[in-house]
């Protein structure tokens, strides 16, 4: 008498799925070959412009507490060409340029480690962008598509986020006689700052849906709802805020 | 008599304030001379025709002739008159600087009203073209019409910018991975639909602040977009 350890039909099964496992880590294992990573170190002043135009990706910028940038990317695309260039105080990577002619090249994601001070401009035609712990006198982050923006812990006297589908968070503070101007589609933009801060206020929001919270006042002129302009304090910096169909929330730090 | 006291009678004789005896001399003295017969024959259809056509103007019958026969008379009557050969035609300028400029009642009203209607009309034509409204009487419904006008003159100029930038966009999009493709027409579709959003906000209230922001920075979007992507 022969024992069967498994029904015939459990056997066949298990196959199946040897099989697909197989398929899986061979995709997989491909895949990983198929990308690109780059690791790379560069000397830098603590108060260096950063200018980074990427195509397709994410993009992260944290600041640290060293003279020097870190680079690491992961490149989607084999042979896509990632060209770094320092240039005066400035330290620029244009992957537009880099690879002109080409097309698009599939997604690049970067992590940038740069000093506190750094002045950040950042584009991507589509994907996130976040930075944190930046001090300095530029923050911009442009997606010219789609891709939330999230600016957390920044103290800088300029600031710009835009995008055209995506949210916007930003979380740190507005210096005096500063400028920031944060402008989404359709995506909702949350401000979150302290609560003595002091700003001339822009918001316009045609679906009005503007909500000022601790930092309303009766100074506030506003249009049926969809526009408010007013100072908050004494006004020493100034802030526009433009959402076509999305939310803004103005929140104590 | 001779020729210059028969002319200096004949106006006298055209204003109907001449003597029975100056008449029957100047009588004579024209059947007998045909130039001076011919002044005043033009002088009296001058007159006539200023007294009949009182108030309006109507240019008399071969007026060129008229006045070169007055020309004639008159240079006739002057010492040491050059006579030129009536075939060498004198320059424009000379001719403008010899002509004479007394006008006759009825040229000088129809002047004056050729100037006035002149006026009138390029001060009207000025003024819509500068202002870019009706006048001040116009109707509510004249001004949101002129508004929206404004409104989609300034969308087409916008658009002959945003074609150019498209058609860029539209030789490259077959490159593009399909993600990226999607990616481009999702957004490019939420702002269009922000823009027909302003404009049909504004074809309803033309004078909405809001809406006209919202427009102009929904307009700016869309060409950022696609000069970003035209690189591409």
């Amino acid at each position: 008498m022969k024992t069967r350890f498994f029904p015939r039909r459990s056997s066949s099964r298990a196959g199946v799925l040897a099989v697909g496992a197989i398929i899986a880590i061979i995709a997989v294992s491909f895949s990983a070959a198929a990308q690109q990573r780059l690791s790379k170190h560069y000397p830098a002043n603590q108060n260096v412009r950063i200018e980074l135009r990427n195509i397709s990706g994410t993009i992260v910028v944290e600041a640290w507490n060293k003279n020097e940038i870190r680079l690491s990317a992961t490149i989607e695309s084999k042979g896509t060409n990632v060209t770094p260039r320092q240039i005066n105080e400035s330290f620029v990577i244009d992957v537009m340029s880099d690879n002109r002619g080409r097309g698009d090249v599939g997604d690049i994601n970067f992590k940038l480690q740069v000093p506190v001070n750094s002045s950040v401009d950042l584009e991507t035609r589509r994907g996130d962008i976040r930075v944190a712990d930046i001090r300095s006198g530029l923050v911009r982050a442009h997606v010219s598509s789609e891709g939330d923006i999230e600016l957390t812990n920044v103290s800088a006297l300029h600031v710009i986020a835009q995008n055209v589908i995506g949210n916007i968070f930003f979380d740190g503070e507005f210096s005096t006689g500063g400028t920031y101007e944060f402008k989404s589609n359709k995506g909702d933009i949350t401000i979150r700052i302290p609560g003595d801060s002091a700003f001339r206020l822009v918001a316009a929001s045609p679906a009005r849906r503007i909500a000022l919270n601790d930092f309303w006042n009766n100074n506030f002129k506003t249009q049926d709802g969809r526009k408010y302009v007013g100072d908050v304090g004494d006004g020493r910096s100034s802030v526009s805020v433009t959402n076509f169909s999305g939310q803004i929330t103005f929140m104590r730090r | 008599m001779n020729c210059k006291t028969c002319q200096e009678l004949i106006h006298d004789l055209v204003d109907g304030s001449i003597s029975q005896r100056d008449e029957f001399t100047l009588n004579t003295h024209l059947k007998d001379c045909l130039d001076c017969e011919s002044v005043r024959q033009d002088l009296a259809s001058i007159v006539a025709f200023c007294r009949t056509q009182r108030g309006q103007y109507e240019a008399p019958p071969n007026e060129q002739a008229l006045w070169l026969r007055i020309r004639n008379v008159i240079e006739a009557e002057l010492p040491n008159t050059v006579f030129v050969n009536a075939e060498s035609r004198p320059s424009f300028f000379a001719r403008l600087m010899g002509r004479s400029w007394e006008l006759s009642l009825p040229q000088l009203v129809a002047s004056t009203v050729a100037i006035v209607l002149v006026v009138s009309l390029a001060t009207v034509v000025g003024l819509r073209r500068v202002g870019g409204y009706g006048s001040p009487a116009a109707s509510p419904q004249q001004n949101e019409a002129s508004n929206i006008s404004n409104i989609n003159d300034r969308i087409w100029q916008r658009r002959q910018v945003i074609d150019y930038w498209n058609q860029r966009v539209e030789l490259n999009k077959a490159r593009w991975s399909p993600e990226m493709r999607a990616t481009f027409d999702r957004n490019l579709k939420t702002i269009d639909d922000a823009i027909a959003t302003s404009v049909d906000e504004l074809s309803r209230n033309p004078h909405d602040e809001i809406s006209e922001q919202m427009l102009n920075e929904s307009l700016n979007d869309k060409l950022t977009l696609l000069k970003d992507f035209s690189d591409l």
